[in-house]
This record gives C-alpha cells, structure tokens and sequence, in this order.
C-alpha cells in the first residue's frame, strides 16, 4: 500500500512536470512572453532612472520597492497570457477531455510560470543593480536569503496569477480584469517580499528576516492550495 | 442488454439559448450514430458533453449503465474526441502532440502506440514537423491519430470531412468503417450526407438543440434523406 | 420562502431597523457623551464602524454561499451570494467615505494606511473584481462559477492582509497615536455602538431579504422564459 501510495506521488509529481515541460516547450520555441517581458523590466527600469529625482532621494533605499513592482507589471504583462495558447485550436478542449485531474494542469502551469517569471527576475536585478548601482549581499547568507525571498516571493505571486488568468481568459475583459483581481490579493506578499528584500540588501541578520519568510511559505501553502482546490471551477466550462 | 452508450435528458444553456434541449439516446457497442442538422443546431455542444469538454445543465450520460459524474475524470479515457479543431499545439511536432496527449491519458507503450497510430493514418512522413505548418488534412489525421492513441470504447467524430480532400476523405471513411467492425461505438456529427448516411447504422436530425428525427438507417436512400431533412427544416421555420 | 412571507420579513426587520436607526441617531446626537480627545466628530464612529461590521458579515456569507454553491451547485445559494455581496460593497463605501471624513478632522489627513482602512479599500475592489467577472462572461452560470472563486479567495486573503498590514503599521508609529479600536470606550458609548451595531444589521437582513427574493424570482422567470 505504501508502495502504491508512492507510485501514485511520482505519477503525480511527473504528470505535473509533463504539462510544465509543454508549456517551457513552447515559449522556448518562439520566446514571445520572454522577450516581452525582458524588454519590459529593462524599459521599466529606464523610466524608473528619469522619474525619480536622484538628488532628492538615494534609489538604494527604495530599489527593492521598484523591483518588486517591475516584477508584478512584468508578471502582469506575460503571466496574464498563460492560456491564451490554450485557446489556440481549442488545445485546453484536448487536455480537459483527458482523465487528468485539473489540479495537476493547474501545478504544471504554476511550475512553467515559475521558471519563466523567475528567469525574468535575474534579469530584473542585473539590469537594476547596473542601473541604480546597487549593492547586493557579501555573504552567502544574504544571497540564499535573497533566492529564498525572491523564490518565495514569485511562487506566491505566480500561484495566484495562475488561478486568476484561468478566470481573465473566459471573461470579455480579458486580460484587463486581471489586476483588478490580482492587486488586491498581492498586498500581503508585497509587504513581506519588500521589507525582506530591504533588510537583506541593508545586510541585516537572518533573524530580522526569518518571519518574513516564514509568512511567504505560509502564503505559498494557502494560495498553492486554493488554486489547486479552485481551478477546476475556473477552467471547467 | 445494457447500452453501451446512453444519453439522458441532456441540457445546455448559453445565457436564454437552449443549446442542447433535452436530448435522449442510447446506443449499442459497435453501433454508429451519424447526426446530421442545420448550424447552431447544438451537434458540437451535445458532443463536448458527452466528452466531458463541458458539464451538462441537467441530464446524465452513462457509459456501460454507470453514470460518468462531472469530478470524476477517468471515465473521459474511454472517449475520443475529434473536432474540426484540431486540438493539437502548432508549434509542437506531431510526435510531440501525440506524446504529450499519450502521457495525460498514462498510456503504456506509448512510443509504439504513437507510430501505430501515425502509421495507420498515413502521417510518418511529417512526424518531425510543427503541425501548425501542416496541411489541412494532415493536422486532421494526427487528430485522429490523438482521439485514437488510448484506444476508446466511443468516438466522438464532429464534422471530421471539413477540409480534408478526396484521398483524406476516403481514409478517413475507410477508418472509420474499421473502427466500427470492432466494439467501437461511433457517434458521427457531418454535414457530408453520402458519407454519414453509408456509415450509419443510426440516424438523427438535430434542431434548435432536440432530435426531431431519430431512426435505422437501413433502406435509407440518399436523395429521400436529403429531401426528407429539408421538408422537416423548413416545416420547422415556417 | 414565498415572496408574500419574505415581504413580511422584510418589512419586519426593516421597520424593526429604521426604528432602532432612529434610536441610534439620537443617542449619538443627544445622549451619548462627546469623546474628550477627538471631540464631537467622533461621533461620526457609531455610523462608521457598523457599517463595516455588516460589511465583513456580509462578505464572510458571500463567501460561504459561494464555497457551497460550487459544491453543490444550488442556485439559490448563488443568488445569497450576490445578494451578500451588493450589500457589502454598499456598506463598505459607507465606512469608506465616513473613514475619511473621521479621520481628516480627526486625524488632519483623509487618509491613513491604518489596518482596518486598508483592508476595506482591498476588500471593496476585490468585490468590484468579483461583480465585474459576473457580469463579463458570455455564459452567466460560468460566470456563476468564476465569481464564486473570486469571492472565496478574496475573503480568504482577509486574514493575510489584516495581519500583514498590521504588522506592517506596527513598525511605523503614527506621528498622532491612533488607537486601533478607537477611543476607550465608556458605558454608554459602548450601549450606542451595540444599538449601532443592532440597527445596522436589522436594516442589512431587511434588505437581504427583499432583494434575495426578487432575485430568485428574476433567475425564475428567466428560465421560464427561455
């Protein structure tokens, strides 16, 4: 029976990965939300140098702000259109007419979501650590904080997009309703990823960071879960 | 004898439109059923429901006797579904389609499953090539060879022909008078009355999301159909 | 419930309602005492926070008829939902522009991101979220089923935004000391904002009522129709 049990994880866990692998698949053969979402950040951070008075204020202090935000518009921008491939040919017809279970669609999409955002996100803190000039941690203890805050981070924001583009795509506002259902739910992450990812680059100790962290695991559990429990409503017709 | 097949009272709405009305049919392993019906007359609604592809209003559709729910999703492995869309990623090759849909129904031997399937439908030769670069009749052949992979009890055919020339048309046929001759049940929806008519062991006319019309179509002549299908059309819009 | 009984029950509490309203305006304009620190605009509490109490009752059973009505697909819990929900959207902009109103006299600024503030404005577009995927999806039972699923993960986040913000607020005192549960509250303020709380959900189930009717019986006569 254990046995059983542990198969069936696997099963699982590589059913996930085979709707991950299409999706990484097919955006690594035309590159659209990538480079659309790349050329964003690195535009966004542009604008970001000639809106903010740098003889007022020290961009330091505010830089993870702006990336944090630049990481929501980017998301915005390329995870809103995580269906829209569905739609082509009516290929979600297909996977809704196989035995899967949604929940495994809705994991694969956050995995495939995940990589994609959180490839955008290195790319985020090259272009605004060249731009703004900004310091990153001396220790690999600020830096594994950093990847965990940032992985965190992303995975929430990603697992909520997920869902809410599923509910955006059957919808005639389309994408334009999405972060009008999205924003609101993203202020308890923005709080926790912002003040975490201040006090990393401040070089403060793990311990001012640590509860930070723990309230992002807690909100990638329930966000993760309730996706997972909800998605089938959404994608089901 | 419990059918293999069996639709119960089925109904769809789309905001005021009753899409599918009450729709009531069984049908015997083996058996096919060509539907035939004006535009918007509900033949893909009724078939995305009997694929699980959407969920009924009311009514029930049961499979061997047993009825297949809306959160249980194994019984959709025993379907097979074909529209004229095709379903498939254009920008994934035809092996890679096949491959994916091949592990979400967690078939067995899935590699000699794909190039059986290829094979029987003549698609070999473009296997390697994005199917969005494909013709016509060749994407509709790797869809077929798709609904087909898990080898399902029903297959629900709608509007297959479109776009397919004469060769593909008549592989397509002769495919589907092989799927029959086993215990495959077929429910057939084509506006191609020569083809549906000389597949069918039953027949149905559907309107405004009802069966006006259900029978054998044994000594049904092609021409008296045609006139027949049009007399009850026009009966209804006047 | 027939329509001729719910427009009994309706009328009872909504009489009920206006009644204790009347009650409540005038302890808060003549009885109740005027609070020494913010003077005779904290007044203005008695108004502001019952209308958020019955905004959170109603959102809390927008998203319980929700989780049920995607479980059980009844319609009429769907039709409780929505009727929860218009209510809460209308009772969150009271306490949305009387907050302001308090807190520019109060306070000298129209708005703080004080906790309870914050949440409200958040809950109040999660809800405009929700009415607006209801009335943009062609189909209007998915769109049933979609707005079910903003409701529940928008009053799932509740928790996670009061307690983020709070904790958020805590790091950074207020030039002028605000007191998250308003000023201490004596007897008979305490009495005025019971009677406050009381007047404010007789009128909530008054209207819930009417309008849950009304709405079964559109949903009836729309079926019937087609």
């Amino acid at each position: 029976m254990q046995e059983d049990r542990g198969t069936q994880v696997l099963n699982y866990i590589a059913l996930v990965w085979t709707v991950a692998r299409k999706d990484l698949v097919l955006e690594l053969r035309t590159l659209e939300r990538l480079i659309a979402m790349g050329a964003f950040a690195v535009l966004i951070g542009v604008l970001f140098q000639f809106s903010i008075d740098t003889s007022l204020i020290r961009v330091q202090t505010i830089a993870p702000s702006l990336i944090w935000m630049t990481t929501v518009f980017a998301g915005i921008l390329g995870l809103g259109r995580t269906y829209i491939i569905e739609n082509e040919n009516k290929a979600l017809a297909g996977v809704l007419q196989s035995p899967v279970a949604l929940d495994v669609i809705y994991l694969g999409k956050v995995v495939s979501n995940f990589i994609l955002l959180l490839s955008v996100v290195t790319l985020i803190l090259i272009v605004f650590s060249l731009f703004f000039n900004l310091s990153f941690p001396i220790e690999i203890k600020g830096w594994l904080s950093l990847a965990g805050v940032f992985s965190l981070g992303v995975l929430c924001f990603v697992s909520i997009m997920t869902l809410l583009s599923a509910v955006a795509v059957n919808n005639t506002m389309g994408e334009s309703i999405i972060p009008v259902l999205v924003f609101p739910l993203l202020v308890p992450v923005m709080i926790h990823a912002v003040t975490a990812t201040n006090r990393i680059f401040a070089n403060r100790p793990f311990v001012e960071i640590e509860g930070n962290l723990r309230m992002l695991v807690a909100m990638v559990l329930i966000f993760l879960m309730l996706g997972a429990s909800l998605f089938r409503f959404a994608i089901e017709d | 004898m419990t059918s293999r097949l069996e639709a119960k009272g089925l109904v769809r709405r789309f905001s005021r439109l009753r899409a599918v009305d009450g729709i009531t049919f069984d049908l015997q392993a083996g058996e096919l059923l060509t539907i035939f019906g004006p535009n918007g007359a509900g033949k893909t609604t009724l078939l995305n429901i009997l694929a699980g592809v959407m969920c009924p209003d009311e009514g029930q559709v049961l499979l061997d006797g047993n009825v297949v729910v809306g959160s249980e999703r194994q019984w959709r492995k025993e379907f097979g579904l074909v529209t004229h869309q095709t379903m498939l990623y254009d920008r994934l090759t035809a092996v890679e389609n096949l491959s994916f849909y091949s592990k979400l129904f967690n078939l067995e031997d899935s590699e000699r499953r794909i190039w059986d399937a290829m094979e029987d439908l003549e698609v070999k030769e473009v296997a390697n090539q994005p199917v969005g670069s494909l013709s016509r009749g060749f994407q509709q052949r790797i869809a077929l060879a798709r609904a087909l992979l898990h080898d399902p009890k029903i297959l629900l055919l709608d509007e297959p022909y479109i776009g397919l020339d004469l060769y593909a048309s008549r592989l397509l046929r002769d495919l589907i008078n092989q799927l029959k001759d086993g215990e495959r049940t077929v429910v057939l929806v084509t506006h191609n009355f020569g083809q549906g008519l000389e597949l069918a062991d039953r027949i149905a006319i559907q309107v405004s999301g009802q069966f006006i019309f259900t029978g054998s179509s044994d000594g049904v002549e092609l021409t008296e159909f045609e006139e027949f299908y049009c007399r009850k059309i026009e009966e209804l819009r006047s | 419930m027939n329509n001729e009984k719910a427009k009994k029950v309706s009328l009872f509490f909504g009489v009920l309602g206006v009644a204790t309203v009347l009650l409540l305006h005038y302890m808060v304009f003549f009885w109740v005492p005027t609070e020494s620190s913010m003077g005779i605009v904290q007044r203005i509490f008695y108004i502001h926070v019952p209308s958020w109490w019955v905004a959170f009752i109603a959102f809390g059973a927008v998203a319980l008829c929700s989780g049920v009505y995607l479980w059980l697909g009844d319609d009429r819990l769907d039709a409780a939902a929505v009727t929860a929900a218009e209510g809460g959207m209308i009772f969150t902009s009271i306490g949305l522009l009387t907050g302001p109103l308090w807190g520019k006299i109060a306070w000298g600024a129209w708005w703080t991101w004080e906790p309870r503030l914050t949440l409200a404005l958040l809950l109040w577009f999660i809800y405009l979220g929700y009415f607006l995927v209801r009335r943009s999806t062609l189909n209007p039972e998915r769109g049933k089923r979609l707005a079910a699923v903003v409701g529940i993960i928008g009053v799932l986040d509740i928790p996670l935004i009061h307690v983020s913000v709070s904790w958020l607020r805590s790091l950074h005192p207020e030039a002028v000391v605000l007191n998250p549960d308003g000023p201490t509250l004596d007897g008979s303020m305490l009495a005025t904002l019971m009677v406050g709380l009381l007047a404010y959900t007789l009128i909530f189930i008054s209207l819930f009522t009417m309008r849950y009717t009304t709405e079964v019986l559109d949903r009836a006569t729309r079926v019937q129709s087609t």
